[in-house]
């Protein structure tokens, strides 16, 4: 067996030794590491690593249309057995600075043991000093998730068993996102959700909200909701996403009103930097409250659990940190009870990855797709590209890929009818004075 | 047409779950006791289709709880270990050896340690620390390697203590370092026997002893009392042996009142306590899983121990009856708890990298 012939015995040492303290260095961190005698990084776990090595990390921008304000980033990690790992660290509105910050992992990677990845998202999170953030972390998550992938080919298994699952063979139960605004969409959208056993759907609320709001888009916003409720019919689960558009005065003033609809959940009822005001939101109503997709690293999942903010967790595997940050977020959650219903809104590798964590994650809930129920454009390249039907559901689940590592197989010939189109800002709304609204 | 497409590009799981090599065939239990010390606990082994065998460890259980999880796991995937966890709640007593023996057969499955199935190793050996157990033991201790000493509180006789005994323990802990060496290390383990008032005086007492930290100072669930202890005191609080479920620890912490978490390996197994270890991190502290228990289990503890970023140091029993340390070697190997200037050495075999030698538990193990 090819696998036992480099998962055992010794790996080969790395550059060992020390690096001088460079001419503008500041002297605070180079001077232990010059004073450790043996190797340094991950050579230091040559013993007890294999000997597979990290030969190449490839960041690739994707854009689906040339002016696409949401180009896909996806990351190749290449190895020295031949074995690749891709994943993904889609940012939205800044695919450059990501681009640029997986560049600036490549010297923590290159030589390295690909099997190290708790080892390397350590080292890649604390080393880089100036902790967290978007950029970084969705760099780190294109990273960690093409070092599971590896993990997972190199051990023979899809990555859901390594991480202890599956809780249900047949998949793991997601939503859809509501494209109708009609009485009568609505009433087509139930059906179809019910012949393809779809039980979970979420919807937005329309136009954007000023610090404190009239009775008239209040009422509008509220009768949204209502018409999603009366026309989708009791036995279907409703997310609505406010995706930060209200202040916490507003926010809680719609949520009190649409108590009795029994929402699955409301998603980020305000901004997320500020726990304590979304805490005073979920104070404020029994309303199931639901964020985290902006979160970045577990760490930031600390205080929306302890001050009892959140019934939902929401990270997004393309920002928080890949597999290895979403799983331990869930293990947080876990521990007080609240639920995991990842965010997932980019490219099909990023999805994948996720729903292999979901299968492993006792506290899941259910997983989401920025899609519509009938699938569009997107979803044909995504096929073109990995050869399945990646993220759409059956009965209402999201299948397990079944082939070691997150289970596809992709090449970069494929990528390549897309080329990148370079960043674009993501859309910019203002209100009727011209101030700028959140979107 | 596109559901043609599915079925070729992803594989229905239901195929693989008809003749699946993980599967799990069959769970045997073997209660074992240290003819010297009494220690008892039980070794756990699953077999899965593929004829793969795994090994777990947990205290003693019933004979209702084994058939429990005997229906809870038997026919479904080893892989499932965070699923069958869950399971388990009516087995709570066997659940962590049930969940080490599904990690071990996935690292055979795998070829590779288990601490390559979690995640990879963060280190390439582990702190070790000694419990003084009988006679002589600091002695036996240093011979066999360590640097660290786990130190049992000296019994009292009344409740509340005076000035007597906090020159007591001062003395018992100034008489070791002296002879250990400057280089050693202590934690003073008052297996949560003493009263608040008590464990903070003691506490205060061997402040600048710098202790590695005080042990189960006092009773757990005595979250005020705990409190105060950390509030007067810098010295480290470590808590948890008897602490059940992974919310009590996360209470804990969330309280500021522990500086360092000891989930009972026998009761939490491999991931239950990786997810506590996830919540420690976020508060900046570290993991130092308890273990009273057998070899099989310093063998999971070590992978543990590998995979853990915010892991500090493991517990390992030292026993002081040579016929116990034989039976240690005789179920697991002698490598397995041999320590080299104060460090574990980490397997690098697939599974748990160790051979549970069958025969010799029979030798061991308590009539049924």
């Amino acid at each position: 067996m090819i696998r036992r012939h480099f998962l055992s015995g010794l790996g080969i040492a790395g550059a060992a030794g020390s690096r001088l303290p460079a001419a503008d260095g500041c002297g605070c961190a180079l001077a232990p590491q010059a004073a450790m005698s043996g190797p340094v990084g991950a050579a230091a776990l040559h013993s007890v690593g294999t000997k597979v090595r990290i030969t190449g990390v490839k960041v690739f921008g994707v854009s689906l249309t040339p002016d696409s304000d949401r180009p896909y980033v996806f990351v190749k990690i290449e190895t020295n057995q031949g074995v690749v790992g891709w994943g993904e660290a889609t940012l939205e509105g800044k695919a450059g600075a990501v681009i640029a910050c997986v560049d600036d992992f490549k010297e923590f990677l290159t030589g390295a043991d690909p099997m190290l990845v708790e080892h390397h998202w350590q080292s890649m999170y604390v080393h880089s000093f100036y902790r967290a953030g978007p950029v970084m972390g969705s760099a780190m998550s294109g990273i960690d998730q093409a070092l599971w992938d590896i993990r997972g080919k190199l051990l023979g298994m899809p990555v859901y068993k390594l991480l202890g699952g599956p809780s249900d063979p047949a998949g793991v139960r997601g939503y859809y996102h509501v494209r109708a605004g009609t009485p009568e969409a609505l009433q087509k959208l139930r059906d179809q959700a019910k012949s393809l056993g779809v039980t979970c759907v979420k919807t937005g609320i329309p136009l954007y909200y000023e610090w404190i709001e009239t009775n008239t888009k209040i009422n509008r916003a509220v009768k949204h909701m209502q018409m999603m409720r009366e026309n989708l019919g009791p036995d279907i689960d409703i997310g609505v996403d406010f995706h930060a558009k209200t202040s916490p005065s507003v926010a809680a003033i719609l949520i009190k009103e649409v108590e009795p609809l029994n929402l699955l959940f409301v998603e980020e009822p305000c901004p997320p930097e500020n726990v304590k005001a979304m805490a005073r939101i979920a104070r404020r109503s029994t309303t199931p409250i639901a964020t985290g997709e902006r979160a970045v690293a577990h760490f930031s999942c600390r205080e929306l659990i302890e001050l009892g903010v959140i019934d939902i967790l929401q990270c997004d595997i393309n920002h928080v940190g890949g597999i290895t940050a979403l799983w331990k977020a869930g293990a947080i959650a876990e521990a007080s009870g609240i639920s995991m219903a990842p965010h997932a809104c980019e490219g099909p590798i990023g999805g994948l990855a996720t729903v292999h964590v979901d299968a492993a994650t006792p506290n899941f809930l259910v997983q989401e797709i920025c899609s519509g129920i009938e699938p569009e454009t997107k979803e044909k390249v995504w096929e073109e590209w990995l050869g399945f039907p990646a993220m759409r559901m059956v009965k209402g689940k999201f299948p397990l890929p079944t082939k070691p590592g997150l289970g596809f197989d992709l090449t970069e010939d494929a990528l390549k009818r897309y080329p990148f189109g370079g960043t674009r800002p993501m859309a910019r709304v203002f209100h009727d004075d011209g101030s700028v609204a959140e979107w | 047409m596109r559901r043609a497409r599915l079925h070729a590009g992803i594989a229905l799981q239901a195929q693989a779950a008809g003749n699946d090599p993980l599967e799990i065939r069959k769970i045997r239990a073997f209660p074992l006791r240290e003819p010297g010390s009494g220690r008892r606990y039980t070794l756990v082994k699953i077999e899965t289709r593929g004829g793969l065998a795994g090994w777990g460890e947990c205290g003693e259980f019933t004979r209702a709880e084994f058939a429990a999880a005997r229906d809870a796991v038997v026919g479904t995937m080893a892989s499932a270990y965070e699923i069958a966890w869950r399971k388990l709640g009516q087995a709570r007593a066997i659940r962590a050896a049930v969940n080490m023996a599904q990690l071990d057969v996935l690292g055979k499955l795998s070829k590779a340690p288990v601490y390559q199935v979690l995640g990879g190793p963060t280190r390439f050996k582990a702190r070790a620390i000694a419990r003084l157990e009988g006679p002589a033991a600091l002695d036996r201790a240093q011979t066999a390697g360590y640097k660290a000493f786990l130190v049992p509180a000296v019994p009292t006789e009344w409740r509340n203590q005076g000035k007597a005994y906090m020159n007591r323990i001062r003395n018992l802990m100034n008489m070791m370092r002296n002879a250990a060496g400057a280089d050693s290390d202590f934690v003073l383990d008052a297996a949560g026997a003493f009263t608040p008032g008590d464990a903070q005086s003691v506490a205060a007492e061997l402040e600048s002893f710098h202790m590695l930290w005080f042990d189960e100072p006092c009773g757990v669930l005595n979250l005020g009392a705990i409190r105060k202890i950390a509030g007067e005191n810098v010295t480290p609080l470590g808590f948890g042996r008897t602490v059940g479920d992974a919310q009590g620890f996360q209470n804990l912490l969330s309280e500021d009142a522990v500086d360092l978490l000891r989930p009972d390996l026998a009761v939490h197994g491999i991931s239950q306590i990786r997810r506590i270890a996830a919540i420690a991190e976020v508060y900046y502290v570290a993991v130092a899983p308890y273990h009273n228990g057998g070899p099989v289990a310093t063998a999971a503890a070590l992978h543990l121990a590998a995979s853990l970023p915010n892991f500090f140091i493991q517990q390992v029993p030292l026993p002081g009856a040579q016929s116990d340390i034989d039976m240690r070697r005789a179920i697991a190997g002698d490598a397995i708890e041999k320590v080299t200037g104060g460090f574990l050495a980490l397997p690098t075999g697939p599974g748990f990298g160790i051979t549970v030698n069958e025969q010799a538990l029979t030798r061991y193990q308590e009539a049924a």
